[in-house]
């Protein structure tokens, strides 16, 4: 039980990095690509984005990519 | 007009000195615009917040001078962590009691319309007392804190020592990806459809917190006002949910068998207000109907923006005005005002005396119907 929760957790927080890395690089270059009405967004819309970005990053990564 | 500048008058009707102070109209809390806000704070919002904290903070003074007073001999941490328990669960219930309250009465409408800001509020409440309980719990061994909150307390078969804190972690990253994604960013992005049923986990996390406090504070804690507050806010939750559902399906049973030509009767004349609406379901249909300037008319009750519900929202400008967002519909086309291309389905309508009869057939979005005139009494 102990590894496989060690294992599940591990998963979890490589996601979580992974997400806060695509976070950065989205809210910082992609987002207004993917949806224009967040073009000339302010720092404080993008950091209330932030933490969901991290858990949805694979949605955002997929139409970023689309979209391009 | 631009949507912006439609805005600022919807902000001026929610002013309007001339509409009584307790008339339903007032509820509106519209901002439109294309472009997202970081935090739609108008005059209102900002008295809500003020005060919803004000409430929070002397709430949270009560319950922390009523667990100094019942255990003397407790923790600041210890506290703290049962301080923001209660304070976050206490909130939870207000948050789920508001949307069948605000169903069974318009004046709890404000809350609905604020709801997201006491939710977010609640998630920052929660977090600190789950982030407290992990460092005072677990964080003073050499295993790492997370895998010893599932680890150090083993025993999942038993119940007076599950290990309860699971549950409410659980809950907690529920709350969390609500309180994420409480931005209508994330309403247009993930789509309404996704982004509501994301946001019903509300229930599970509920659900999960009730455990949480049943296999956990309740198997130690021996005075009853605990557990009869537990079972107190379950029965408010439940019954407020059981009364606005039951109201609801005595209004839809009270609409009476079609009429030969197809159309049900749906309200009378005096039940609807100059300048407002009300939503009915009718044949699977759901319908706004509203009386402006001696006239009727029904469209879609679903805004084409967000999905907001029209038929709570009022007529300004001569147009149909969403709740939510301040989107724009002319009641006879159900088309956005020009340059918008947004357009509804509309029904026919007819006023029989003081009934208003509808016909649940949609015609196709954006066509125009003629609006049935009140006028004495007569067709």
């Amino acid at each position: 039980m102990t590894t496989t929760l060690s294992i599940l957790l591990i998963i979890a927080a490589m996601y979580m990095v992974l997400g806060n890395v695509f976070s950065i690089l989205f809210l910082w270059k992609g987002l207004d690509k993917v949806d224009p009405g967040t073009k000339d967004s302010g720092i404080i819309f993008k950091l209330l984005l932030y933490p969901g970005m991290t858990i949805f990053w694979p949605f955002f990564l997929t139409k970023w990519k689309f979209d391009s | 007009m631009t949507r912006e500048k439609r805005a600022q008058k919807v902000s001026f009707q929610y002013l309007d000195p001339s509409l009584p102070p307790n008339h339903p109209c007032h509820h509106y809390i519209s901002v439109m615009s294309v472009d997202y806000k970081s935090v739609l704070w108008n005059k209102q919002k900002k008295y809500y917040d003020i005060i919803l904290w004000g409430l929070i903070f002397l709430w949270f003074i009560s319950v922390f001078i009523f667990q100094y007073v019942m255990h003397e001999d407790m923790t600041i941490e210890t506290m703290i962590i049962r301080t923001t328990a209660v304070t976050a669960f206490f909130l939870l219930h207000l948050i789920l009691m508001i949307g069948p309250l605000s169903r069974l009465n318009k004046h709890f409408m404000p809350l609905l319309y604020n709801r997201r800001h006491l939710g977010v509020s609640m998630f920052l409440i929660a977090a600190v007392h789950g982030i407290f309980s992990i460092i005072q719990f677990h964080t003073l061994g050499d295993t790492n804190a997370l895998l010893s909150l599932f680890i150090s307390n083993k025993n999942y078969l038993t119940i007076s020592d599950f290990p309860f804190q699971t549950l409410g972690f659980f809950a907690l990253i529920i709350l969390f990806v609500m309180a994420a994604t409480s931005h209508d960013f994330w309403l247009k992005n993930l789509t309404p459809e996704i982004w509501k049923a994301l946001h019903m986990g509300v229930y599970v996390a509920y659900g999960l917190i009730v455990l949480h406090v049943l296999l956990g504070a309740l198997q130690y804690e021996s005075h009853p006002v605990y557990f009869v507050a537990l079972v107190l806010g379950f029965v408010a939750i439940a019954g407020s949910h059981l009364w606005a559902g039951l109201l609801e399906n005595r209004k839809l049973r009270n609409i009476e068998s079609p009429s030969a030509d197809g159309y049900y009767k749906v309200a009378e004349v005096k039940d609807l207000e100059e300048s407002c609406g009300t939503s009915i379901f009718v044949n699977g249909e759901n319908i706004a109907v509203f009386k402006n300037d001696g006239k009727v008319s029904a469209v879609s009750n679903i805004c084409k923006h967000q999905m907001g519900p029209l038929g709570e929202g009022k007529v300004i400008d001569g147009c149909i005005t969403c709740p939510w967002h301040g989107y724009q519909y002319i009641p006879e086309n159900g088309q956005s005002p020009p340059p918008f291309q947004e357009k509804l389905a509309t029904y026919d309508v007819k006023v029989i005396g003081e009934e208003i009869w509808v016909h649940p057939r949609p015609r196709p979005e954006g066509t125009f119907v003629e609006p049935a005139i009140i006028s004495n009494g007569k067709e």
